[in-house]
């Protein structure tokens, strides 16, 4: 009823910026810890990518056929590309926590309410970073394999800059929803 | 010299630099790397090292916060002046000298309320200011059965539905008022006024669309307001800017991702009395794909030839509304409210409906009463008791409505609170404002006091504390609020018709 101010963008552009929120929207955030993104500091977090791509690894080389340079760029491509899934193409909180007041964000706004350089953003920084640089040694730097390599990380990589924060890129999407009571 | 100086120190140290590489552990694989690596492309080793240089920059960044910083820093002094400075506002905001003077001529009831009150002056008044339509308080077999639930179950439950609350005669009272309905199931509340204001937010969540009613009560606007969803109003009762409103909504919504849409209105409205045209209702929400929420809080118990509410009275099956919410106190005597509809829709309520989930059930002897009560109006005693009622309902109106030159009545026919509100011309003619009328009106319930008949205001909600001009919510036009009751006879209605409309009539003619 109040908040129709909180709200308002330009519509009918290709990138806009998710404004600030409305008071209403902060204190239904802060209502609850946000379980969601919270995990990401929790203890095991940080070890479970490691183990993940080690698996993911494995699973590709025991596929019979499959070349040592395929399969690192397959296990690089697989997880960047659930990387981003998880934490850019999501948006919102998938249980009932905070009566939908993050629904305009993603997870990487979330982690650590959208403070930019944090630990746990450092380490999920560097991890598609170190994954590829090591991805292209193994595949012993075919051209094809390091362009599809390199693009695959920088899709994840620019999303995760501190200038994309909060940027929202449509090229089919119609004018954004408009909140006005 | 000092430049052979200055190369052999540098080479020195950097044989030094090298052997303490060679020293460390894994410098081997590290140089192996950078070797095999090169594989001379100089670009792709540019980028290489280019994000390598970006992951080492990132990392030794300094964190900082996106959020703006709203605080100034500010010293011990100035903290200290502004707590001096600080006086706290009361929590309640003083009394207004029309609401001193209301409180001084509030009339206190002694003794068990009815039809006949005593009041605390020692006069005996016909109340016409309760929920008492069909006179159950005085009803002697329902206190009987009350008290040996009473000495049976105790007083409350001591406990949410969820948990330990919920006891047979509350089940009970659940299908007594499905079957009295017709709906496929229902779910018991234990208050009625955050029954609606609960029943909302469980369905409708933000992002959601609901499309109310202007004039719909504060406890359907308290809900609203939680549930967080995106509210678009349409003008009371107006089937034409209902559509529109749906059709704009459907049509903004069209490329968007699927929400759930409700339109919620009120069986009787609470602030202007009169009721909907449902089967117009169901037409518009089966055409653009809404979900209905009528609020029955007012016209169960009421409307219909056994008192089902809006559905019996516009032949409508109750299993085409989504939810139908009502209350079982007023005039059922009992308390607390219900929501009845399909299985899913109760089902889903009794885990995500706060207060179902958070609050204590309803006192047995309630439920026990409630069951009672829907029972009784469903034989021919209580079908007589309606009628009855409606009888009365007709002779008070015949008293005020045509009569009155002063005032109309703007409740249905079959409504037993009778909002009358100053006529048009009437205020337009004296330059009426609204605290004007209020105090008029006010005047008007204080003289038919004075003459035996006690009748009240319509206490609409108050606006919001701190809301701006432009969000100023609906208002309803002040209004005498008369609530006829079955419990007295037709020529004693009568009569109080006549105290009333002399009591009107007395006081506008007194203001020039």
């Amino acid at each position: 009823m109040s908040s129709s101010k909180g709200r308002r963008r330009r519509s009918s552009s290709l990138m806009y910026t998710e404004p600030p929120e409305s008071l209403e929207h902060i204190s239904d955030q802060s209502a609850l810890p946000n379980l969601n993104s919270e995990w990401v500091n929790a203890k095991g977090a940080w070890a479970i990518h490691i183990i993940l791509i080690l698996a993911l690894k494995i699973f590709y080389d025991i596929i019979p056929g499959v070349s040592q340079e395929t399969s690192w760029t397959l296990t690089n491509i697989s997880y960047m590309f659930g990387s981003y899934l998880m934490f850019h193409w999501v948006r919102g909180v998938p249980f009932e926590f905070n009566a939908g007041a993050y629904d305009n964000l993603n997870m990487w706004e979330q982690i650590d309410n959208g403070d930019q350089y944090t630990p746990a953003k450092k380490f999920l920084l560097t991890v598609p970073v170190v994954l590829f640089l090591v991805s292209t040694h193994y595949t012993h730097y075919g051209v094809a394999y390091f362009v599809i390599n390199f693009l695959a990380t920088m899709a994840v990589v620019i999303p995760k800059l501190p200038a994309s924060h909060r940027l929202r890129i449509g090229l089919f999407s119609g004018p954004p929803p408009d909140d006005v009571q | 010299m000092d430049l052979q100086d200055a190369q052999n120190t540098f080479a020195r140290w950097l044989d030094n630099a090298a052997k303490r590489f060679q020293k460390m552990p894994g410098s081997a694989i590290i140089l192996r790397y950078i070797k095999s690596s090169y594989q001379n492309d100089p670009v792709r080793s540019a980028i290489e090292l280019f994000l390598f240089l970006f992951a080492v920059r990132y990392l030794l960044a300094p964190k900082y916060s996106t959020q703006k910083q709203k605080h100034v820093a500010l010293t011990e002094d100035e903290i200290d002046e502004l707590v001096e400075d600080w006086t706290p506002e009361p929590l309640v905001a003083p009394e207004t000298p029309f609401e001193a003077l209301e409180n001084e001529k509030r009339p206190v009831i002694v003794g068990p309320t009815g039809p006949r009150s005593k009041l605390s002056n020692g006069r005996t008044v016909m109340n016409l200011a309760s929920y008492n339509f069909y006179n159950f308080v005085g009803n002697e077999t329902l206190k009987e059965k009350a008290i040996a639930t009473l000495r049976t179950y105790g007083v409350g439950p001591c406990g949410p539905p969820g948990f330990y609350g919920t006891q047979d005669v509350h089940m009970k009272t659940e299908a007594d008022v499905a079957s009295h309905l017709g709906a496929d199931a229902c779910i018991v509340y234990a208050q009625a006024f955050s029954t609606i204001s609960s029943v909302i937010p469980a369905f409708s969540k933000r992002g959601d669309i609901i499309v109310a009613d202007k004039a719909v009560n504060y406890a359907v606007r308290k809900g609203i307001q939680i549930s967080r969803s995106t509210i678009r109003w349409y003008e009371h009762n107006d089937m034409q800017d209902l559509e529109r409103v749906l059709e704009r909504v459907t049509k903004e919504q069209a490329r968007k991702p699927l929400t759930r849409r409700f339109i919620i209105t009120e069986g009787l409205f609470e602030n202007v009395g009169d009721m909907p045209n449902l089967p117009k209702l169901i037409e518009l929400k089966l055409k653009y794909k809404f979900r209905l929420i009528l609020d029955e809080t007012w016209s169960y118990g009421i409307l219909g030839r056994t008192g089902r509410g809006l559905t019996e009275h516009q032949n409508v099956d109750a299993t085409a509304v989504d939810m139908i919410i009502g209350s079982l106190a007023g005039p059922l005597c009992a308390g607390g409210g219900f929501c009845a509809g399909s299985e899913e829709v109760v089902e889903h309520q009794r885990i995500s409906a706060a207060s179902y989930t958070f609050s204590a059930a309803l006192p047995a002897m309630l439920a026990t009463t409630a069951s009672e009560t829907i029972n009784m109006l469903q034989e021919d005693s209580g079908m007589e008791l309606i009628s009855t009622l409606r009888e009365n309902i007709k002779s008070m109106r015949a008293q005020l409505d045509p009569r009155s030159d002063w005032v109309r009545c703007t409740s249905s026919p079959e409504n037993p609170i009778m909002l009358l509100v100053l006529k048009k011309e009437v205020i337009e003619n004296k330059k009426l404002s609204v605290q004007d009328q209020e105090s008029l009106l006010q005047d008007a319930v204080d003289e038919a006091l004075a003459n035996g008949v006690l009748i009240t205001r319509l206490k609409s909600m108050p606006a919001p504390l701190g809301a701006g001009p432009r969000d100023q919510p609906w208002q309803p036009q002040p209004a005498l609020k008369v609530c006829v009751t079955a419990g007295l006879s037709k020529r004693e209605t009568e009569k109080a018709g006549v105290v009333i409309r002399h009591a009107i009539t007395k006081v506008m003619t007194r203001r020039k």
